[in-house]
């Protein structure tokens, strides 16, 4: 049987609502049939906060330092934690399917199993031991250095996650709340403990490389052929729609 | 042991998997009654709109750790997955804001 032929989109680094509005734009086209089977990979700018679908933003995020940073702060459409992503520091990476894909479990913890395994194996070509850790992480070494999230509606699944190659705790802890000033400190420790980045692993950062070897862990994993791509007039058409009506409106995003 | 009206919170972090957060007011009967209720956290629910009907199957309930088990399992009982915390671990959560 031929190969299910996915589309490989690269758009470079994007606000934090086009990038999220993007990820749903090419979800509602997958599902409709009007785009083929997508793996994207994407970088932010400016630095973002994003959290999930059920966390409380006043709870997790400082508004104000946000702003004073110049960070943008959106909430996503997947549940789990509240994610700083530096500009320049992380690869972030979407995967958007039909949810009724062959192969694909119909349990949300089984399926992030096979699609965090593409990444596995994209982290095992660059030389890490990486092991996939339920729920949704991936860890090289016993250290966080991938985070994923998966929301499945309209018929689809999208996942998404980060490839962490620079880590830098400070900022972040800076840009969430903290239950209290004292134990600032010790989270920041535990986070340079508990996690670890592409630089720290490999001693550089090549990010086509990792890309690279991401798109090859993929294809082996599903067992497909990957193309290059672009975003379709329908789904920019639809990138604005969603932008507006969800991820740069404010009763989204302050909705908990 | 809670005896005055008013905004109660909890957080609970599940064994192996996320956190729970509740906030609700209650009212001075005894057990209270849950007026109003917010479940925050990093755990998963699909489809995600899901959350807005367990919030509400427990408003109006009694923080009693046999009500709350029931109307937990009954929405847990629909066509909805949760990742990251189960019925214990929302009843945990619930009684521990008490």
């Amino acid at each position: 049987m031929a190969k299910q032929e996915w589309r490989l989109l690269l758009t470079g680094d994007k606000g934090a609502f086009d990038n999220m509005a993007l990820d749903e734009a090419i979800l509602q086209c997958v599902v409709a049939g009007t785009s083929p089977s997508t793996l994207r990979f994407y970088g932010w700018n400016p630095s973002a906060v994003s959290i999930g679908y059920f966390q409380g933003i006043e709870q997790e995020v400082d508004l104000d330092v946000c702003r004073e940073q110049g960070v943008d702060v959106i909430r996503r459409l997947t549940g789990g934690g509240a994610v700083f992503h530096e500009h320049g520091s992380e690869i972030t990476y979407s995967l958007a399917v039909k949810d009724d894909y062959p192969g694909i479990p119909k349990k949300v913890l089984d399926s992030y199993t096979l699609l965090c395994g593409g990444l596995v194996a994209g982290f095992r070509r660059l030389g890490l031991d990486a092991e996939f850790k339920p729920i949704n992480d991936i860890l090289v070494d016993g250290k966080k250095i991938s985070g994923n999230a998966q929301t499945r509606r309209f018929g689809g699944i999208l996942q998404h996650g980060t490839l962490l190659c620079d880590v830098n705790p400070h900022l972040m802890f800076s840009l969430l709340k903290v239950p209290s000033e004292k134990i600032r400190d010790k989270l920041i420790a535990g986070v340079e403990e508990r996690v670890t980045s592409i630089r720290r692993e490999v001693g550089t950062v090549d990010k086509d490389a990792v890309i690279e070897a991401m798109c090859a862990g993929f294809v082996e994993v599903l067992d497909i052929q990957l193309s290059p791509g672009t975003v379709s007039d329908e789904e920019l058409a639809l990138l604005t729609r969603v932008k507006e009506e969800r991820y740069a409106n404010p009763s989204w995003t302050y909705k908990r | 042991m809670l005896t005055q009206a008013g905004p109660i919170s909890a957080d609970y972090k599940a064994e192996g998997g996320k956190l729970l957060r509740v906030r609700m007011t209650v009212t001075a009967d005894a057990p209270p009654l849950i007026q109003a209720l917010r479940i925050t956290g990093d755990f998963f629910m699909h489809p995600e709109e899901a959350i807005e009907d367990l919030e509400q199957l427990l408003t109006g309930a009694p923080l009693d750790e046999a009500a709350l088990r029931e109307r937990v399992q009954a929405f847990f009982d629909q066509d909805v997955q949760v990742v990251g915390a189960d019925v214990d671990d929302f009843v945990t959560a619930l009684l521990k804001a008490m």
